[in-house]
């Protein structure tokens, strides 16, 4: 881990990808709430500022939608921890806000690079 | 980490427990990880609830996130069950199509009438008035020695200068106008109202802007929407177009909305349709007087002619303004001793418009109500019979794990599925019946307002049917889920004791029936010869072949004063050469639902009572023949002459009663009376019979009569006694008018039979009604009865079969069904005969020439009821004698 690295140049998370995050997080298998919240620091690598408290929230309304289940196990150091799994409903809507989010980068993208304002009407 | 552990889906348990250990968990790992990286624990532990955030309020947001999940998740488990037992009720009434279309058109019937009832109920009680804040509307009257009178000018005007507790205050009155011009002259229903008529009632126009308090152009009108239809196409433009109105022109200002009403109020009486037009009264925001327009009565402090509406000022309770009333009404009579003693009341508007058909309406709404009990109980019996064929297909669902309230409610749900298919077909029913009751109901019971199938009445239609599933399904759902209970599939002693069980209920749901059905008899045969009574009620005159119609005269106001006499004689004259005529008389109020002035008079002679305590009588203007014209016997004296004129002796005629009253045991021939209001004496030429004036129901009065040659109005009601139909020479009559008058219309063209039916348009209805119902819950009673001794004696053949093969006779059998009959019968109909005992006084102020406790409408319906319950025994009594013994036995 950085530790303690500098947050001034992090980004706010937008408007529901925090959610899309899980989803994804979760597409290679169970993974309880701190899991969840590691991966998303190692993949950003500490890019976005995710307060983790608010992965339980943004879980539990995911698990009322059915995009997630939940069970209780035993951890290997004899722990009940909460596991979530993606269910057939997430991976669906996984894959729709993946091609959403595709289109809207490209889109985003190629306005922010565009080199000169097209002519003027 | 294993995977194996609970499954978090389906219902949640301890919500809060669950998000606590997980982020306990969290917090845990997290500190772990960093202390392995080298961090103290002291810095781990806050480093790691740095980076979680607040645990307070995350836990909370979860907790709310899962208790919402649950309860959807129980919401959607319950509409699945419902959706399941719904859909299995459908499939179980497909398979029994007999007893669902009997069930459905029983719940139907009841479900309809009640609707039907209802939806009357909610336009008279319940529906908001088309007034700014109406419940806020008061009418004021004068209080005189018990009666409720119209209020004069000088009085009115004297009770909203020394009261505080309103906030507007109008007089009304009532008088007609000729339309000219626009095709035909037509008399229309009109008020002369205060200017403030408006602003009190708050009532907005369709078109234009009505006048305000005082700011009213003398010459302005405003039109109902009705009248703008009618006579004016229901053209726009009309607003500021000027039209004709007893010859003169008057602007219309304004149209007003279809929905606004304002019916007619008499002080005995409730609300008949209303005027169509509406004209500002005179000076002082006080009407002329009616009778004459032009003549300005402000002075005048009694004359009654005015209705008064009032707005109470806000905070202000309909008792307080009733109390200062009642208080500022006596002082100022008190300084007005010619006001005669008088105090002053009112009434709430809806007390006013709706109060006299209030009692009727509940009543009906009570006869509907035991209608459709009745109704619940045949369709609970029909249950209990097909639960009782049901037992073992419970029994096993029970065996196979349903519990006990899974069972009842899948009963329940069927008995609602049923109480909403038996819903749907009543709405169709009541949409039905209230179109026939609108167009049946007399004027004065709602109006002529149309009868909508509102909001309200949906609702009220679904809600009847929620309770009524509820009512008729608790029954066998309590009884068949414990017989369930008992878990027997075997035919054994379960079966035994369910049957057992049932059969009581059943019994209890027979005696029940009988009960309602013998209320609602009673009932039907008090109402029945309440009305028969009224008639055959005398009412003093032969109304047989008698026309009647009125005119009122128009014009120049001094000019038709002089002819009025004239005009009458002439017209008379004319109308008795037409061919099939045999009599003509005209008189200034018709009886029998024509108008009723009244008079207080002083007999000579006795010494003058104390102003305002003077005896009253009805009082007429008659012309020569009226009389005759209308069968009223000529007892003693003469008739009034075409010789009785304004120079000669003024003469009266009186009737028995006020002879009687004034001079018991004398010949009053040749005495003389004066009217309060007269100094000058007339002197009695004549006694005729007694007549009902105000109809059936109302014992005769003392009359006094006046000729109309010495006192005229600008008005009069003719009477034609003709040889043969009246309607048929109509035409002719017609005729002769319009040659003396062509521009003068017939009003109220009608015969003296119609008045009279008109009269007893309400106790019809009433009686109609009440027995129409009554005849449908003894049907349903009898079907219900037929039914669930049918069930019986089915349930019995096994017993019977034995009696038979031991030797009993066939009689014996029967007879042992019919005293289980008997005994039930006898029940239902004691406890019956108490509740109507205790119905029939509430009805009691509604009966005529009948005691609600009258024996025998008692015991005729005991006797009904007793011989229907046995012949809905008869046919299941027969089948029980024709079992095959040796066939059932074996």
């Amino acid at each position: 881990m950085a530790g303690m690295s500098d947050r001034s140049t992090t980004v706010d998370l937008l408007q529901g990808t925090l959610a899309t995050l899980i989803l994804k997080s979760l597409s290679w298998g169970p993974l309880h709430g701190y899991g969840i919240a590691r991966w998303i620091e190692q993949v950003t690598e500490d890019e976005l500022l995710v307060e983790e408290g608010s992965l339980y929230p943004a879980l539990h309304r995911l698990q009322a939608r059915e995009l997630v289940s939940s069970q209780w196990t035993t951890s290997d150091t004899n722990r009940r921890v909460r596991l979530y799994t993606l269910t057939e409903r997430g991976r669906q809507q996984l894959r729709a806000e993946l091609s959403r989010w595709d289109r809207f980068s490209v889109a985003v993208t190629r306005a922010l690079q565009a080199r000169r304002p097209s002519k003027a009407v | 980490m294993s995977t194996s552990g609970r499954p978090e889906r389906g219902i949640w348990r301890d919500t809060g427990a669950d998000a606590d250990d997980e982020i306990a968990c969290h917090l845990e790992m997290h500190e772990r990880d960093l202390i392995a990286r080298g961090l103290p624990p002291d810095a781990a532990r806050a480093e790691a609830r740095r980076r979680f955030g607040s645990v307070e309020s995350i836990t909370r947001q979860v907790r709310s996130i899962d208790d919402q999940a649950a309860r959807q998740q129980r919401r959607t488990g319950m509409w699945t069950d419902f959706r399941q037992d719904a859909a299995y009720a459908l499939r179980g009434l497909r398979r029994a199509p007999g007893f669902t279309a009997v069930a459905v058109l029983t719940l139907a019937l009841g479900i309809g009438a009640n609707t039907a009832i209802f939806s009357v109920l909610n336009i008279a009680l319940l529906r908001p008035l088309p007034y700014a804040d109406g419940d806020r509307l008061v009418f004021v009257w004068n209080q005189h020695q018990g009666n409720t009178d119209n209020l004069g000018p000088g009085r009115m005007l004297d009770l909203r200068r020394q009261t505080t507790s309103f906030s507007g205050f109008a007089g009304i009155s009532h008088l007609s106008y000729t339309l000219t011009g626009w095709g035909d002259p037509e008399r229309i229903a009109a008020s002369s109202v205060s200017s403030s008529f408006f602003d009190v009632l708050g009532a907005r126009p369709l078109l234009g802007e009505p006048f305000h308090a005082g700011a009213a152009d003398p010459a302005a009108a405003v039109l109902s929407h009705a009248l703008w239809k009618r006579r004016f196409g229901g053209d726009r433009a009309i607003v500021g177009r000027t039209i004709v109105l007893n010859g003169r022109p008057r602007v219309v200002v304004a149209v007003m909305r279809p929905d606004f009403f304002w019916p007619s109020i008499t002080a005995r009486a409730g609300a008949s349709p209303g005027p169509e037009l509406w004209v500002p009264a005179g000076a002082g925001d006080i009407p002329r007087n009616a009778v004459d327009e032009d003549r300005d009565m402000t002075a005048s402090r009694n004359a009654g002619y005015l209705r008064a509406v009032a707005r109470l000022k806000p905070g202000v309770t309909p008792a307080q303004a009733n109390a200062e009333l009642a208080a500022v009404g006596a002082r100022i009579s008190s300084e007005h001793p010619e006001d005669g003693g008088r105090t002053a009341k009112l009434r709430t508007i809806r007390e006013q418009f709706f109060g006299p058909v209030e009692r009727p309406l509940f009543v009906l709404a009570g006869v509907v109500t035991l209608v459709l009990a009745i109704a619940c109980a045949n369709v609970a019996g029909l249950l209990l019979g097909r639960g009782a064929a049901r037992r073992r297909d419970l029994a096993l669902r029970r065996a196979l794990g349903a519990t006990r309230g899974r069972l009842a409610r899948q009963l329940l749900t069927e008995a609602t599925v049923l109480s909403f298919a038996g819903a749907a077909a009543g709405l169709v029913l009541a949409w039905w019946a209230s179109a026939a009751l609108a167009a049946a109901a007399p004027a004065d019971f709602i109006g002529d307002q149309p009868l909508p199938l509102d909001a309200r009445v949906l609702v009220f239609a679904l809600g009847t049917s929620i309770v009524c599933g509820l009512a008729f399904g608790a029954v066998p759902a309590l009884q068949l889920s414990r017989d369930a209970l008992s878990g027997a599939l075997s035919e054994g002693s379960a079966r035994a004791s369910g049957t057992r069980r049932a059969g009581r209920a059943r019994d209890v749901l027979v005696a029940a029936e009988i009960a309602l059905a013998v209320v609602l008899l009673v009932g039907s045969v008090l109402f029945v010869r309440s009305f028969l009574h009224l008639t055959r009620v005398d009412v003093g005159l032969d109304t047989r072949n008698l026309l009647t119609f009125d005119v009122t005269l128009t014009g120049d106001r001094a000019e038709y004063q002089a002819r009025q006499v004239q005009f009458y004689e002439a017209l008379q004259a004319r109308l008795t050469r037409v061919p099939g005529v045999r009599a003509v008389g005209a008189a200034v109020t018709l009886p029998i639902g024509g108008d009723d002035f009244g008079t207080s008079y002083l007999p000579e002679g006795v010494p003058a009572p104390a102003a305002g305590s003077e005896p009253r009588a009805g009082y007429q203007v008659v012309t020569p023949g009226y009389f005759a014209a209308m069968g009223i016997p000529l007892k003693a004296g003469r008739d009034v002459r075409a010789t009785d004129t304004r120079q000669a002796e003024p003469v009266v005629v009186i009737n028995e009663q006020l002879a009687r009253a004034a001079w018991p045991g004398q010949d009053p021939v040749g005495r003389r009376l004066r009217f309060s209001s007269d100094t000058e004496w007339a002197r009695v030429v004549g006694v005729v019979g007694d007549i009902r004036h105000l109809g059936p129901s109302t014992e005769p009065r003392p009359e006094v009569y006046q000729p109309g040659s010495q006192r005229s109005f600008p008005f009069m009601a003719f009477v034609v006694r003709t040889e043969t139909d009246p309607m048929a020479i109509a035409p002719s009559i017609r005729r002769a008018v319009a040659e003396l008058d062509p521009a003068l219309p017939l009003g109220g063209l009608r015969t003296m039979d119609q008045h009279l039916q008109r009269s007893l348009s309400k106790p019809r209805f009433l009686s109609t009604l009440v027995t129409g119902f009554g005849a449908l819950a003894v049907a349903l009673a009898l079907i219900g009865i037929y039914a669930m001794m049918a069930w019986s004696v089915s349930e019995r053949r096994q017993e019977f079969a034995i009696r038979l093969a031991l030797g009993a006779r066939g009689t014996a059998v029967m007879a042992l069904v019919l005293r289980q009959a008997l005994v039930l019968a006898a029940i239902g109909i004691a406890v019956g005969l108490v509740a109507a005992r205790a119905a029939a006084a509430v009805i009691g102020g509604m009966l005529y020439g009948i005691q609600p406790t009258d024996p025998s409408a008692f015991m005729l319906t005991a006797a009904a009821v007793a011989a229907v319950a046995l012949a809905a025994c008869y046919v299941p009594a027969r089948r029980a004698l024709r079992v095959d013994p040796v066939g059932l036995l074996r």
